[in-house]
């Protein structure tokens, strides 16, 4: 059985349709109204030990909530979660202890108090021994560099000092589930580039991960599945290098020649290719194609029989550009307004 | 324990973090406590009011002064600010009972706020003179009163800090309680100058035992079989209030919306 199963999962949030100026927020007082907004619709995962899924979406699509409802903070509206095939939200204590939890715009030090005391606070709440304690703090040392933070009070600390502190105290009891929401919001490069080495390694012990981020480069540096979510909806699910295949299969070389080439020459010589473009200047050529219906190497030769090469250069579309498109709905979701404004009014007269 | 013992801990520590503010509130409730001394001196002069001499309003004023110091100063605002922040969402992915480990950071202040109450205390009878100590079971019952003064102040701040679930703001729930608590639990004027009925309501309500009753029985109006049924009552609260709390919290969290990140 997999070690994380959400069957269902649905969160619907109620909001107040707050109307604006002055004269909206004394008419509120008396009479709201208020829409349904479903957060996430029917998700179903199921994520194995070991398991680094990145969970990807645009802003408001859902990822914090699905997080939050995977961890037993929020009580979905239907469906459920399991973890170890323990329902979090009914059983928060044993749950507790297997899963760490880290979101990228909130602190679980307490804030008034040097790092040190927090951890220390932390290593008590999870009951962790004394040298398994200092061994994690060793390790956290070593790839994190926390051990200059660990006299400094919280609040005094910079955004990446603070997120490399939080990491120390999200994975202090060893948890088997590491949930982190955008854990390299606000790093600088070299402070990310170090957190996903961490996480790769977290990954190799056989943490199972699942990371939601709007970083390309944490995606592909540190998961091996992709989830893709839209307005509630899981869209894509599939391993993340089947997904470059499938969908980035497009390449585009640049070519430099010494003289102009003729363009219809090479579009005879060329058949397979998509699109056959000159400029800047005449000199230069761009060809797009796929590459299982061209080698590149090929496309290469074709371009050299109508002149010498003097450069090129061959573009690899990214996980950027599924995931554009799996944003602009490209990606087998059929188009369907979500927000179903179910309107009720409450009146205090 | 250990989680709770450690909670506890560091709870005193954030509380004398802050050495001004504390300052500053301590000023505040000990210049309160000296404009009641003195009002009710004017009030008094040398007759009795109430079945209230001089000297024992002024024990009793004491008393009134202590509960509202204890579970004070340190209890208050951060579970709601943890809630209206979504901080809350940390909290309840620790392995830890949420009402229990909020009563350890309470347990952690409520030494400090003793402290306080014993030198003010201590400065008090310095000034005044030697009370009338009350004798034998009332010294007992009064000891234990103020024990369960503690849990049952925690209980009303914890169960209006779970009423940030729904409003996402604690001012105005913090303005009723202190209204509420002040008048019904007796800390403004005994409960004795109230109409009959009302100062009835408000002495088998949860507040009589937020001053009132530890209050009459230190100073000796209320002795016995009296004062063992008043404790017994404020047990009852406590008892309630504690299970209340915790079906209330079950409720509170299905409530939780923590937007964005």
């Amino acid at each position: 059985m997999a070690l994380i199963e959400a069957q269902d999962l649905t969160k619907v949030f109620r909001r107040a349709d707050k109307k604006p100026g002055l004269t909206g927020a004394v008419a509120n007082l008396f009479s709201r109204r208020f829409i349904e907004k479903t957060a996430v619709d029917h998700v179903n995962l199921s994520i194995d030990a070991g398991e680094a899924v990145a969970y990807v979406g645009p802003n408001g699509a859902g990822k914090s909530t699905t997080v939050k409802l995977l961890s037993g903070i929020l009580e979905p509206t239907s469906g459920e979660v399991r973890i170890g095939g323990v329902v979090p939200q009914r059983n928060r204590m044993a749950v507790a202890n297997q899963i760490g939890v880290l979101f990228g715009q909130r602190t679980q030090l307490w804030w008034d108090l040097p790092v040190a005391d927090s951890l220390v606070a932390l290593r008590e709440i999870y009951g962790v021994d004394a040298a398994t304690y200092a061994k994690r703090l060793a390790y956290f040392d070593e790839v994190l560099e926390i051990g200059e933070l660990m006299a400094v009070t919280a609040r005094k600390l910079s955004l990446g000092q603070r997120m490399r502190a939080d990491l120390a105290a999200a994975l202090i009891h060893g948890p088997r589930v590491v949930y982190l929401d955008e854990p390299t919001i606000g790093l600088d490069m070299m402070v990310r580039e170090r957190v996903r080495e961490f996480f790769r390694k977290l990954r190799d012990d056989g943490t199972t991960i699942m990371l939601t981020s709007h970083d390309l480069a944490d995606i592909e540096g540190i998961c091996r599945r992709l989830v893709i979510i839209d307005q509630g909806r899981i869209v894509l699910d599939r391993d993340l290098e089947a997904v470059k295949d499938e969908f980035a299969r497009e390449r585009i070389l640049h070519v430099q020649t010494a003289t102009p080439v003729d363009l219809e020459d090479l579009r005879h010589a060329l058949p397979q290719a998509t699109e056959l473009t000159t400029g800047p200047g005449p000199l230069s050529l761009t060809i797009r194609f796929d590459r299982f219906t061209l080698a590149a190497g090929a496309a290469v030769a074709g371009v050299s029989r109508f002149g010498d090469i003097v450069d090129f250069r061959l573009d690899e579309p990214g996980i950027e550009d599924v995931i554009r498109r799996a944003y602009a709905g490209e990606l087998g979701r059929e188009p369907d307004p979500q927000e179903r404004p179910q309107e009720r009014e409450s009146s205090l007269r | 324990m250990r989680p709770y013992l450690a909670l506890a801990r560091f709870s005193a520590k954030r509380a004398l973090t802050y050495r001004m503010n504390f300052a500053l509130a301590l000023f505040g409730v000990v210049f309160q406590f000296i404009a009641m001394l003195a009002v009710w001196r004017a009030l008094l002069g040398d007759s009795s009011l109430q079945g209230f001499t001089w000297p024992q309003m002024r024990e009793y004023l004491l008393i009134a002064f202590a509960s509202g110091t204890l579970v004070s100063f340190f209890a208050d605002l951060s579970m709601a600010e943890r809630i209206r922040d979504g901080l809350v969402a940390l909290d309840l992915v620790k392995p830890v009972r949420y009402q229990e480990a909020r009563f350890a950071e309470v347990l952690g202040g409520v030494w400090i706020e003793a402290c306080i109450v014993l030198v003010v205390g201590s400065v008090t009878l310095a000034a005044f003179g030697e009370p009338v100590w009350p004798r034998g079971a009332s010294i007992a019952l009064f000891a234990i009163s103020m024990l369960l003064l503690i849990v049952i102040k925690f209980l009303v701040l914890y169960l209006c800090g779970l009423l940030c679930f729904w409003t996402q703001n604690y001012i105005g729930v913090q303005w009723a309680r202190i209204a509420l608590v002040n008048l019904l639990s007796g800390a403004l004027v005994p409960l004795a100058y109230f109409p009959g009925w009302f100062g009835a309501i408000a002495t088998w309500s949860p507040f009589g035992g937020m001053t009132s009753t530890p209050g009459l029985i230190f100073i000796g109006n209320v002795t016995g079989a009296d004062a063992a049924l008043l404790v017994a009552v404020q047990l009852g609260w406590v008892v309630a209030f504690w299970f209340a709390a915790k079906s209330a919290f079950r409720f509170a969290v299905r409530q939780l919306t923590v937007n964005g990140g």
